[in-house]
């Protein structure tokens, strides 16, 4: 016993087996326990493969098969019938994906789903065949379908950018085309005003071959030109509309549009392998693009016949000497980088130069053995680096994932790439060298799941603070250390065992046969106490003494394995752990500052309520509600208009309609104002009389003559009376 | 696309307009016609949104009330009677670009012009629809329109209208599509103001009916209402009208109406007596028929010839066709 503790120290402290009692893993195929249950994924309902729709105008660009078969049968297992074909859908949906991860290549779904289609109906009653016929007939969309394996990323993204670059080139091009044709229609407006437009020969052109013998060319070119009007466009105006039309019709920026013969230069490429070459494709067009966006807005004045030399001239001539704007950046296309993760730095430098480039950087292996880290682990250091770096770089759109989990991120990719800036995607696709025969849908979620390789997206188009920028809460179980997850196993009495293990960087290496030798398996019979769960090594308190760390691990038949963990392979889950920690700090979760004020305002709190329990509140209230009701009287009189005495004529303006009536009686007396409105602007200029007729004939009621300014004024008694009622 | 730099020059220099930059020739209507109102309104509308001339359109059919293009300085097109939505479609259609208003009489849009309204809810364009409803035919001198009121006594109806007159508010709630509905009186300029801004800010076919006096033919038809502000029901609440305190204090009776319910739309709709005032119904999600058939696809020259060709060419008769064939014979 003794001795068997010694070698299973051993091993744990050094990495060397001394001894028979242990087993080196490279010949053992053994897999983490929580690897078990996946082991044939075609069996299982999940995200992949991918459909990257060719075509829909402004529907989403991906979805995942499931994702897609759901929709469907939303759509048409809707009758009493609905239980069977939702049956047959899942049925035909495992079955495209057990064709589709056959398969390499570029295949469509209709032709996987046509394979899977047949080979089910093969062995099918009617019933199938009538499910797989409604569902064909409800597929609408198609597009190549893509597995999660090592191009999957590439693809994606790719096919993500490519849909979204067409959108807004389509729409550019169409606001370029219309630029173009209104400004060539100024152009052609003018000539047919020109001697050779008027001229017989031109006239007769125009006209139909049948009629041109009822008409006399001669006379009417003679008519037209005597009435055509003498003002030829200035010549300035001329050569600015000539070069504006060359600037539109030879730009590369955006593909010509679909049915346009005019001849176009090659549309310039945008996709590039490493950011040196994207930044200076992007310098070397600067110019271009300064032009153009130049042209687009003058063309936009000069359509309008709002350009105006003596204020607009000055203000193209100084066009951009400060940088194109970033609104007038977003109006072309944005670069897309497919690189690799040494390409981080160069992204970050290209970003800082103005790039406005999109950055895939894909990773394969995480556990690659680099010279630097020697004989270790050049683990993902550089996630929480990244993290920081996003937020420090606050105008970089940065998002990182897994493989696996892209797929649900697909919103926030849309937003990624619509972001009207630098977006960086760092993401890792799984298909790892030392995986074996593992698929790399399991390696990437087995990343993300240990918090080897998280996800979090910063978004700085999400709002002004970190908190609404940067989310993390999309890892699994993001408030623990570890997430924790259930097995139930059979252990040596045939009991069924549940047990709650915590996922960590440990069991994702235990995958990799490269790190094998960190690891040494115990032969059943020399199972003892003192091998614990490796979280008990993990935690903040010491490394327990007198006890070694285990993994439990399963083999080819589903027997479990305990298997020691060496003290290099503790400290690196470590180091994860805390990496991981503060990710949840930059993603709010866990916060140690919010934790922090949360704990002294609560002791603040209960301090507070120990002597005077239910007082303050209520005073407060009741001395705030009148005070909200005296302003709110007030508003409303000062809104009430002031009225004039009664002495005095006036008129009610804010109600006048405008009818023209007492204009019409007196326009010297009564006038409008700048709306419109009718007051009195001088009573002596006009009889009472007039006062009152107007009174009387406004269509309103809103005159009041007051009281008569002159006593003598004849007939004033009847006057009075009559413009008592507009008192 | 509106470039971002031209946005700037733009509001660098844009002019600011007054309302005498929008007032055309001096109206012909009778002095103390509804209708000048109307006009004052939307002038100030157009000033206060700033709404460049060169944007705009005002389009009419006949009668009184379709004189009004010609007092806007702006395009217009007083059309043939009963027949300015059609029009305003087709200038909506080809130059979505412009404002686009229409004028248009109790007589002009709903006697013969009728057909014409129904489609217009249903296509729901983006325009601004004003039905000056002085419920007579103001300019042929007094005959009964739809909306008369029974038992109105005018030049075809000797004894008094038989018929209940039709209500405009309601035939339009009835229709697919409809997408903004509001009733404003020209006596209260405040309220027809914010009725006619609301209707112009909304995407669709907004349709305001006014309630129009013509003082010339029926001078005391609206007295009663005029006279007791208790028979106005002032409509309004959040996504309707906000009522200033000094209207609310002269207009008491009001009501909270929720725009978007259809349903009690269209009961406040065949209300007669009070009158409500207000938005009666509106709907943002209602698309508009310029959009849906909008292609993207840019009009050059060529490409309307070669479309006007195809279809000249549907009616044309080849004089060589006939000619061989009658050789032939
Ligand atoms: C096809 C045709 N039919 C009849 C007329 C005669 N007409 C001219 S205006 C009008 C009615 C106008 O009434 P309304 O539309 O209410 O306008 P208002 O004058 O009241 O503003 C009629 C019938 C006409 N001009 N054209
Ligand atoms: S008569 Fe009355 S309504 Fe008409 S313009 Fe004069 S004040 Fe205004
Ligand atoms: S007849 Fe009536 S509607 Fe026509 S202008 Fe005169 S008052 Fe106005
Ligand atoms: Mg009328």
């Amino acid at each position: 016993m003794e001795a068997e503790l010694q070698t299973h120290i051993a091993f744990h402290l050094t990495g060397r087996r001394r001894g028979g009692q242990i087993e080196s893993l490279d010949e053992l195929r053994l897999l983490p326990l929580p690897f078990a249950g996946y082991r044939n994924l075609a069996e299982l309902r999940y995200d992949f493969p991918l459909v990257l729709f060719a075509d829909g105008a402004d529907e989403v660009p991906v979805q995942s098969l499931s994702g897609l078969i759901d929709s469907l049968l939303q759509e048409v297992a809707q009758g009493p019938d609905g239980q069977r074909l939702r049956r047959h859908g899942l049925r035909l949906e495992q079955e495209i994906r057990a064709v589709a991860s056959g398969t390499s290549g570029r295949v469509t779904l209709r032709t996987h789903w046509d394979a899977a289609a047949s080979r089910l109906a093969g062995h099918g009653e009617e019933p199938l065949q009538d499910s797989l016929r409604r569902l064909r007939a409800a597929l609408k969309r198609d597009g190549e379908v893509v597995d999660c394996d090592e191009d999957m990323p590439f693809r994606l993204l790719r096919h993500i950018w490519a849909v979204l670059r067409d959108r807004n080139a389509r729409k550019a091009r169409d606001t370029i085309d219309e630029l173009a044709i209104k400004l060539s229609d100024i152009l052609a407006a003018e000539f047919v005003r020109t001697d050779e437009g008027l001229s017989p020969e031109w006239l007769k052109a125009g006209m139909g071959s049948s009629h041109q013998n009822a008409f006399d060319f001669a006379v009417m070119s003679r008519l037209l030109s005597q009435a055509a009007p003498k003002t030829p466009l200035p010549e300035g105006r001329r050569r600015r509309i000539r070069w504006l039309l060359s600037v539109l019709t030879s730009q590369r920026f955006f593909p010509a549009s679909k049915g346009s013969d005019a001849p176009t230069a090659a549309p310039y490429e945008f996709v590039f392998e490493s950011c040196a070459e994207a930044v200076d494709a992007f310098r070397a067009r600067l110019p271009e693009m300064t032009e153009l966006a130049k042209a687009l807005a003058m063309a936009e004045l000069e359509v309008e016949g709002r350009y105006n030399e003596a204020k607009h001239d000055r203000l193209f001539d100084d066009f951009a000497s400060n940088g194109l704007s970033p609104q007038e950046l977003a109006l072309f296309p944005d670069y897309l980088v497919l690189a690799r993760p040494d390409e981080i730095p160069a992204a970050l430098n290209a970003f800082a130069v103005g790039l406005p480039a999109k950055v895939l950087v894909q990773s394969d292996d995480l556990l690659q053995s680099s010279a630097l880290a020697g004989d270790g682990l050049a683990l993902a250091l550089g996630t929480k680096h990244l993290a920081t770096t996003a937020v420090g770089l606050s105008a970089v759109f940065v998002l990182q994932s897994s493989s696996s989990g892209l797929m649900r991120l697909r919103d926030q990719i849309l937003r990624g790439f619509a972001y009207p800036g630098p977006a960086l995607f760092n993401v890792f696709s799984g298909a790892s060298a030392g995986a074996g025969a593992l698929p790399p849908y399991l390696i990437a979620a087995a990343a993300a799941e240990a918090r080897v390789f998280p996800t979090f997206v910063y978004d700085p188009s999400a709002g002004p603070d970190l908190a609404s920028r940067f989310q993390a809460q999309m890892n699994p179980q993001s408030e623990a250390d570890w997430p924790l997850q259930e097995f139930a196993y059979e252990d040596e009495q045939r009991q069924r065992i549940c047990e709650r293990l915590p996922f960590t960087l440990i069991d994702f290496v235990a995958c990799d046969r490269r790190y094998a030798r960190h690891f040494a398996c115990v032969p059943r019979t020399k199972w003892n106490g003192s091998m614990v769960p490796v979280s008990e090594f993990l935690g903040p308190q010491p490394a327990p003494s007198e006890k070694v760390p285990c993994l439990l691990m399963v083999d080819d038949e589903n027997v479990l394995q305990k298997v020691i963990v060496d003290v290099k392979l503790i400290r690196e889950a470590r180091r994860c752990g805390e990496m991981w920690r503060g990710l949840q700090e930059l993603g709010g979760i866990r916060n140690s500052h919010a934790m922090k004020l949360l704990a002294e305002e609560r002791k603040a709190w209960a301090e507070q309520q120990q002597p005077t329990r239910s007082n303050g509140g209520g005073a407060t209230m009741a001395s705030a509600a009148p005070a909200a009701t005296a302003a709110a009287s007030a508003a409303v009189s000062e809104a009430a208009e002031a009225k004039p005495a009664s002495d005095e004529p006036y008129i009610e303006t804010a109600r006048c309609s405008s009818c023209d009536e007492c204009i019409q009686i007196n326009s010297r007396m009564f006038a409008y104002d700048k709306n419109k409105q009718a007051s009195i602007v001088d009573p002596d200029a006009g009889t009472y009389r007039q006062l009152v007729e107007a009174a009387e004939n406004c269509q309103v009621a809103v005159i009041h003559p007051g009281k008569p300014r002159n006593p003598n004024e004849p007939g004033l008694e009847e006057l009075l009376k009559r413009a008592e009622p507009f008192l | 696309m509106t470039i971002a730099a031209t946005e700037c020059l733009l509001r660098m220099y844009d002019e600011r307009y007054g309302l005498e930059d929008y007032q055309g020739g001096v109206p012909r209507w009778c002095t103390g016609c509804g209708d000048n109102a109307i006009l004052a309104a939307v002038q100030r509308l157009c000033r206060d949104e700033n709404l460049r001339p060169e944007k705009m359109v005002f389009v009419s059919g006949i009668g009184c009330s379709s004189r009004f293009p010609h007092y806007m300085k702006s395009y217009g097109f007083h059309g043939i009677h009963g027949r300015a939505l059609p029009i305003a479609e087709g200038i909506k259609m080809v130059r979505p670009d412009l404002h686009v208003f229409v004028n248009t009489g109790d007589g002009d849009c709903c006697s013969i012009g009728a057909a014409h309204w129904i489609h217009a809810i249903r296509y729901n364009m983006n325009m601004t629809v004003m039905l000056h409803d002085n419920q007579i035919y103001g300019l042929t001198k007094m005959q009964a329109s739809p909306t008369s009121p029974k038992g109105l006594k005018s030049n075809t109806t000797p004894r008094g209208a038989y018929l209940d007159g039709l209500q405009p508010l309601t035939v339009t709630l009835g229709v697919q599509n409809v997408s903004f509905v509001a009733q404003a009186v020209d006596w209260i300029p405040e309220l027809l103001y914010d009725i006619l801004s609301a209707a112009f800010h909304h995407k669709g076919f907004s349709f305001v009916r006014i309630l129009q006096r013509c003082p010339e033919w029926l001078p005391n038809l609206f007295d009663p209402w005029m006279k007791d502000p208790q028979r106005l029901l002032l409509l309004h609440g959040e996504g309707g009208l906000r009522i200033s305190p000094a209207l609310s204090k002269a207009y008491q009776n009001q009501q909270q109406h929720d725009p978007s319910d259809l349903n009690r739309a269209r009961e406040l709709a065949s209300v007669i007596d009070p009158i409500p005032v207000g938005i009666l119904y509106r709907n943002t999600d209602v698309p508009c028929y310029e959009d849906l058939r909008r292609t993207g696809q840019p009009r050059s020259h060529d490409f309307i010839k070669a479309g006007l060709e195809a279809e000249f060419d549907k009616f044309t008769v080849w004089p060589q066709e006939s000619g061989s064939r009658t050789t032939a014979a």
